[in-house]
C-alpha cells in the first residue's frame, strides 16, 4: 500500500513521529516516537504526557539493570538531531504492519487507528515495556480502535 | 555514572533493553562530546580520529546540527 492511500490523519501522525523524535535529540524515527504521536491525539484516550515519562522510566530502568544510574548523568548536546532524523526499523515495522493490519480488513485507505495497531503489534522493545508500565491495557485499546 | 559492576539481567527482555538503552547513552554523550570538542577548537580530522571513525562519516553526522546549535565551524 502506497503512502497516498494514507489518510490525512495517519500523514499527521507519521509526520508529528518525525517531531517527536527532533525534539528529543534522537538521529532516527522509533515507533515509541509513533506511539507518542498517536497519543498526542485525543481519539484514542491515551495520554501522550503519562507516556513519555513511562518511556524516560523504561529507560532508566533498563540502565540501571546494568548497573548504570543515567540520572546522575545529564550530557545533553546543544544541538538538535540533524534536519531530518530517518525511519528505523523499528517505526517502519509498525508501518508495515499498518498496512498489512488495513489489508488483512479490506481498509481502502490506511488510517491513524491502522498504524496505532501497528505499533501495538510489537511484543518486545521500548513500546510494550513502557504500556505496562503506564498500566495501558492493551488488548482494551485494540479492540477499541 | 556505573554504580554497580555490570551484570547481566537474568531475564533477556531486560538484558536486550539495556541493549538499546546504553546506546541510546552512548548517542547522547558522543552528540555532547562532539560539541564539546569543537568548541575547544578540534577539527573534524581530529574528532573522527579520536571517535575511530572517518571524517565523512563524523562531519556528516554531526556538522549540520552543531551549526544549527550555533557552535560555527565549516566544512573540514
Amino acid at each position: 500500500m502506497a503512502f497516498e492511500r494514507f489518510t490525512r490523519d495517519a500523514r499527521a501522525a507519521v509526520v508529528a513521529a518525525r517531531e517527536e523524535a527532533r525534539t528529543t535529540g534522537r538521529h532516527t524515527v522509533e515507533s515509541e516516537h509513533l506511539l507518542l504521536a498517536l497519543a498526542a491525539r485525543p481519539e484514542f484516550g491515551l495520554d501522550r504526557d503519562q507516556l513519555a515519562d513511562a518511556l524516560a522510566l523504561e529507560e532508566q530502568r533498563s540502565l540501571a539493570a546494568v548497573g548504570v544510574d543515567a540520572a546522575e548523568l545529564e550530557p545533553r548536546a546543544a544541538g538538535r538531531s540533524r534536519h531530518e532524523p530517518r525511519f528505523a526499523t523499528s517505526s517502519k515495522l509498525a508501518l508495515q504492519r499498518a498496512v498489512a493490519t488495513a489489508a488483512k480488513r479490506g481498509d481502502r485507505r490506511l488510517t491513524a487507528g491502522h498504524v496505532l495497531l501497528g505499533v501495538l503489534a510489537a511484543e518486545h522493545g521500548r513500546v510494550p515495556r513502557a504500556l505496562r508500565i503506564a498500566e495501558v491495557d492493551v488488548d482494551r485499546l485494540r479492540r477499541e480502535i | 555514572m556505573v554504580t554497580a559492576p555490570p551484570t547481566l539481567p537474568d531475564d533477556p527482555a531486560d538484558a536486550l533493553a539495556a541493549v538499546g538503552a546504553l546506546r541510546r547513552l552512548a548517542d547522547r554523550v558522543e552528540d555532547a562530546a562532539v560539541e564539546r570538542a569543537v568548541l575547544d577548537g578540534w577539527s573534524w580530522a581530529d574528532i573522527a580520529e579520536a571517535l575511530g571513525v572517518t571524517r565523512q562519516a563524523v562531519h556528516k553526522k554531526h556538522a549540520r546540527r552543531v551549526q544549527r546549535a550555533g557552535i560555527a565551524r565549516g566544512g573540514r
